[in-house]
């Protein structure tokens, strides 16, 4: 190594750090050691170095720096919470999950269908009260029943004796868990509702259809403004309603 | 991370070696008071991202030193130098020259020291950073920060003891 080598390999040598030499600089400063000439140089490089490190500490730190700094950093904190990036984030994910939840909310909700005697009547004396309009309209008794056996409903319904002398009005072919229901709808003789073609309605299922079982014994309940009457004769289950427990029962 | 850390106990540790950095680069006060609180900015809003907390310290400098080089080239498109062709060359050093020297000289000199070698030189005289550190805050290969340091302290000598040239824009 010679001593301008020596130089160059030193320019960069740290004086006041206490590190361990790279061989290379160790092989520098032993030769400094040999060198008077190039141990002068080092003395006064050394020498320079710690002024120049000394002139860069000597920087003096504007007054008040550290404290602005902290103020600036506050005020941002303060600073309205839309015009924070992160809770601005925070607050749309907020207003996202609200939308979704309540589109969740209203889309309607499948709950299973109720498939006992009570969830058949119910639905039934609901088609009833939305005024549902029948298939077809005759006193006809033969042509209803001809109807209903063309939709494989039950078209060989047995009607109880009271029953049978109440004017027939009309039939619909009706459908309960895909299954055929036959509506055959009566009229007592009261004075009926505006729009109205009738206020008595019996509904007829094959028993097979309906997993949960009537009973021969005529059962009694109110549905809305409907009282019914559920019984089984044969193989068919049969729903008769009508706006007043009277005539249900009457017919029976 | 930046949760992790009490902004104000960052800053009082870091806030005046940032700043000497800072103006060692920019010699404006106004300007290395902008660069040291836009450095702990970027902390309070991007720190977090930092996972090594031992790494702060040169996340600080290294930002730092980004926000200088951006608005440096919002100024200006820094000069080509063709630094490896460059020649090192060594003043005479006499105790007559160390006595003179003060800070305000130093500084002064720094500033006519070629741009691609004033932050280098800063570190190497301001922190104890290793060659590898300096190289990790610079964003640059570390045969070229040894490179820029050693001409940088051969070009800052030569401006503290050639008094002739002080006044005069220095020459590679």
């Amino acid at each position: 190594m010679t001593p301008q080598q020596a130089k160059q390999v030193l320019l960069t040598y740290r004086p006041w750090l206490n590190e361990a030499p790279s061989p290379e600089v160790a092989e520098a400063l032993a030769r400094c050691r040999s060198d008077r000439e190039l141990a002068a140089w080092f003395e006064q490089h050394c020498a320079l170095q710690h002024k120049i490190r000394a002139g860069f500490k000597q920087l003096a730190i504007p007054e008040g720096l550290k404290e602005q700094i902290v103020s600036e950093h506050r005020a941002q904190q303060t600073q309205t919470w839309w015009q924070q990036p992160r809770l601005l984030t925070a607050a749309a994910v907020v207003i996202i999950l609200i939308s979704v939840a309540s589109l969740l909310w209203r889309i309607p909700r499948t709950q299973p269908e109720d498939l006992s005697v009570a969830g058949f009547r119910s639905r039934m004396v609901k088609t009833a009260l939305r005024a549902y309009d029948m298939d077809l309209e005759t006193n006809d008794v033969t042509q209803i029943r001809a109807y209903l056996a063309q939709r494989n409903t039950p078209a060989d319904y047995e009607l109880p004796a009271k029953l049978q002398q109440t004017e027939t009005v009309g039939c619909g072919a009706l459908s309960w868990q895909g299954k055929p229901v036959a509506m055959v709808c009566f009229r007592t003789g009261k004075p009926l509702s505006p729009g109205a073609k009738s206020d008595l309605f019996l509904f007829v299922i094959d028993r097979k259809n309906l997993p949960a079982a009537a009973t021969a014994t005529p059962e009694f309940a109110d549905v809305g403004k409907l009282t019914t009457a559920t019984w089984l004769t044969g193989d068919r289950i049969y729903v008769l309603a009508g706006y007043a427990a009277a005539d249900v029962r009457s017919r029976l | 991370m930046a949760s992790e850390w009490d902004f104000e106990g960052l800053v009082a540790r870091y806030y005046v070696p940032l700043y000497q950095f800072a103006f060692s680069l920019t010699r404006s006060e106004a300007d290395a008071c902008d660069l040291t609180q836009q450095t702990f900015y970027v902390w309070a809003t991007k720190g977090h991202q930092l996972r090594d907390p031992e790494k702060v310290k040169t996340w600080l400098f290294t930002t730092l030193h980004r926000q200088f080089l951006e608005s440096r080239r919002r100024q200006t498109r820094f000069p080509h130098h063709d630094l490896e062709a460059a020649e090192l060359e060594l003043p005479v050093i006499t105790p007559n020259h160390v006595n003179r020297i003060d800070g305000a000289q130093v500084l002064t000199a720094l500033a006519r020291v070629d741009d691609a070698f004033q932050a280098p030189v800063a570190l190497f005289y301001l922190q104890d950073y290793s060659y590898q550190e300096i190289a990790e805050i610079l964003e640059l290969p570390l045969g070229t920060v040894k490179s820029r340091i050693s001409r940088g302290i051969a070009q800052l000598q030569r401006l503290l003891t050639e008094p002739e040239s002080r006044d005069s824009t220095p020459t590679l």
